[in-house]
């Protein structure tokens, strides 16, 4: 514990030099921006900016985009409150009681208090971060291959399982993304698949294209296609001097601060959209536990400060599974998987020994970028407020514009570009037929790592499937596994017997 | 809606078998060395009794749904919210970025991101010529500004060499 801290010490050193410093604000800027900004993500935000780092060492590039997520999620609740349209999915919930006390004039006080949730929640996580990665990291080096690929196995289940849609679909589009992710080199013995004499084919798929294209293209498409007067409304910006809370606003809020950071931290360590879940769970929680649960959906401040501080810590924790196992479990920190092997860093157990800079110097940068999005966020929200008035004319093509720049200059090539206006219509198409983008972005960044973990285990176990059950860590993932396959059809199973009425 | 359904999942179902028709042909192995062929052959006929669970599960659905009646409520509503306008400006928003990609080597960065904005500024219903000028005009220098003077991104120079 004592040697956490001494090396929290030294990454503080690395993250407050200038120029970590520097790229520390840009990333919470951008990751505020993309934020506020409906129809782009975090997902995107982050493919979007990886070209921008190439010229950079690795640990600023990582200081930088893993702003853009956590930047993100603070973001997102002005839109809910202000507008009661969420800046991406995981402030939906701040639109019921954020919307609600914005209505009631207390729109600075909702974003206040968000702020400074987020600023506590994420400060705990970054703690939870600091001292349950290394220890993970290391249990994981007794890890072997069939560990891992049931590990990945688990992820694609739950991660299914808890996108919100069909169950059937998610691991369909998981399964496709596992498809799309053999086209190219076969990553054991070298041979080219489905690459049908196209060098560029050859090279595999960019993920940076289909990420920008489903989450960045196909969020445009989708919003060109809706009526132009949803998008251009009033927007009421709060004056400065409303954007503190009372010292009662804080102590009313403080304990549901609390919960969201725990329940936050939990749901960020397992698969699947770890800040949307964290959400809804802190906001049933707090619904539960309040003596006026009557005043929710009416401007219950918890209703705000809850799911707002559980998006934060969740977002925090989600590092760990990325940094300590090197399998991300959602799609923000699949691309950063993707942004760190691009600067020839491999996330996992040796990382935190290989890159201790990196590893102590991004999470020294979390909590200076904690403190920089509060700054930001409170004085400067007006300012972001009335980025909104852009009206979505100008702004679906700025960011048609940005996509096509970003794509081009990943690797120079014009097949990308394509690829990504091939996800960019796939992606719009997923939408209309209630298709989910995250577990196909997650099949094709896991699935090189998925491949060789499944044939290594069988080439140690001379074919026989049972090495995946045989090894008592792998087995608990696959039991796990089955847990999450069986309980929702137990549930619905249950759910259906209620419902029949008793015959005879 | 449930032809939609049938329709998603017969293209996923392709998918899995043209994946799993086209990894048959490579050298498969077994499970002790496994050849190239194999792990995409598994995901093939996966893909393709995942789609045609969820063929069947449509096809014979009648009966959850009625249950599921106040279940549904919620995406039902949900759903409302995200029904799509009209499929032209999308279709029109491909078309433009489509020839945009075309365009990009031989006309260089400036004039295709000019030519984008003016494009998708028309298509989204503005048709003050002035404004759309100034706009395009404007967006295609700032961001040709930003990315090949300050973040020094080499992006296509095109005929006229910018």
């Amino acid at each position: 514990m004592l040697e956490s801290l001494q090396h929290l010490w030294t990454g503080f050193g690395i993250a407050l030099s200038l120029q970590n410093l520097f790229y520390c604000m840009v990333g919470a800027i951008v990751g505020t921006l993309v934020g506020v900004l409906p129809g782009l993500g975090p997902i995107a935000g982050i493919a979007l900016l990886i070209p921008v780092t190439f010229g950079l060492n690795a640990t600023s590039a990582i200081i930088m985009l893993s702003g853009i997520y956590y930047g993100a999620m603070y973001g997102g609740s002005t839109t809910s409150i202000l507008l009661n349209v969420p800046g991406e999915t995981a402030s939906v919930i701040t639109c019921i009681d954020g919307y609600q006390m914005a209505q009631q004039g207390k729109a600075g006080k909702a974003l206040a208090i968000c702020a400074i949730g987020s600023f506590i929640a994420g400060t705990i996580a970054i703690f939870g971060l600091v001292f349950l990665a290394p220890p993970l990291a290391d249990a994981a080096l007794a890890f072997g291959p069939p560990e891992f690929f049931s590990l990945m196995v688990f992820g694609f289940i739950v991660l299914s399982n808890v996108t919100g849609g069909s169950f059937l679909k998610a691991l369909m589009m998981a399964v496709a993304g596992l498809i799309i992710g053999t086209i190219g080199l076969d990553p054991v013995t070298g041979e080219g698949r489905f690459a049908f004499d196209s060098p560029s084919l050859l090279g595999g798929i960019e993920f940076v294209a289909v990420a920008i294209g489903i989450f960045g293209i196909g969020e445009v498409l989708v919003n060109a296609g809706k009526p132009a007067q949803l998008l251009a409304q009033q927007v009421v910006v709060p004056r400065l001097a409303e954007l503190y809370p009372s010292l009662s606003d804080l102590k009313e809020s403080i304990s549901a601060i609390l919960r969201g950071a725990g329940i936050g931290f939990g749901v960020g360590l397992v698969p699947g959209p770890a800040p949307v879940i964290a959400t809804y769970a802190s906001y049933m929680v707090e619904r539960k536990v309040s003596s006026h649960p009557e005043e929710f959906g009416k401007g219950a401040i918890k209703g705000v400060a809850g799911p707002e501080s559980a998006n934060n810590s969740a977002c925090q924790s989600a590092f760990i599974p990325l940094f300590a196992l090197g399998i991300p479990f959602a799609p923000p920190t699949a691309i950063l998987l993707g942004a760190l092997l691009i600067h020839g860093v491999t996330p996992g157990p040796m990382m935190v020994s290989e890159h201790p800079g990196l590893f102590w110097g991004v999470i020294a940068s979390m909590y200076i970028g904690n403190f920089i999005l509060l700054l930001l966020n409170l004085p400067f929200v007006p300012i972001f407020a009335n980025i909104l008035r852009i009206p979505k004319t100008i702004l679906l093509p700025l960011v048609m514009l940005f996509c096509l720049t970003g794509m081009y200059s990943v690797n120079n090539s014009m097949f990308d570009v394509w690829m990504m206006l091939l996800f960019g219509a796939l992606g719009f198409l997923m939408r209309q037929w209630a298709y989910e983008g995250a577990p196909l972005l997650l099949g094709l960044v896991l699935g090189p790592k998925l491949e060789v973990a499944f044939r290594q285990s069988l080439m140690i176990s001379q074919g026989d499937f049972e090495v995946f059950i045989s090894r008592p860590i792998s087995l608990a993932f696959l039991l796990a596994t089955l847990l999450f396959l069986i309980v929702p059809l137990l549930r619905r199973a249950l759910r259906r017997s209620k419902n029949r009425p008793a015959i005879g | 809606m449930r032809t939609r359904e049938i329709l998603g999942a017969g293209v996923m179902l392709l998918l899995g078998a043209v994946t799993a028709i086209l990894s048959a042909q490579m050298p498969i192995g077994d499970f002790r060395a496994a050849g190239p062929g194999l792990f995409p052959l598994c995901l093939g006929v996966f893909l393709i009794l995942l789609s045609a669970g969820l063929i069947v599960q449509v096809l014979f659905s009648r009966e959850e749904q009625e249950e599921g009646k106040t279940e549904g409520r919620m995406s039902k509503d949900a759903r409302a919210k995200e029904e799509p306008g009209s499929l032209a400006p999308v279709v029109a928003f491909l078309a433009v970025m489509g020839l945009a990609a075309l365009f990009l080597p031989t006309l260089g960065y400036f004039i295709v991101s000019f030519l984008i904005m003016a494009g998708l500024l028309t298509t989204l219903g503005l048709r003050r010529w002035p404004l759309i000028l100034i706009l395009s005009l404007v967006t295609a220098a700032g961001s040709h500004v930003l990315f090949v003077y300050v973040l020094k991104i080499p992006l296509p120079k095109g005929f006229l060499g910018i």
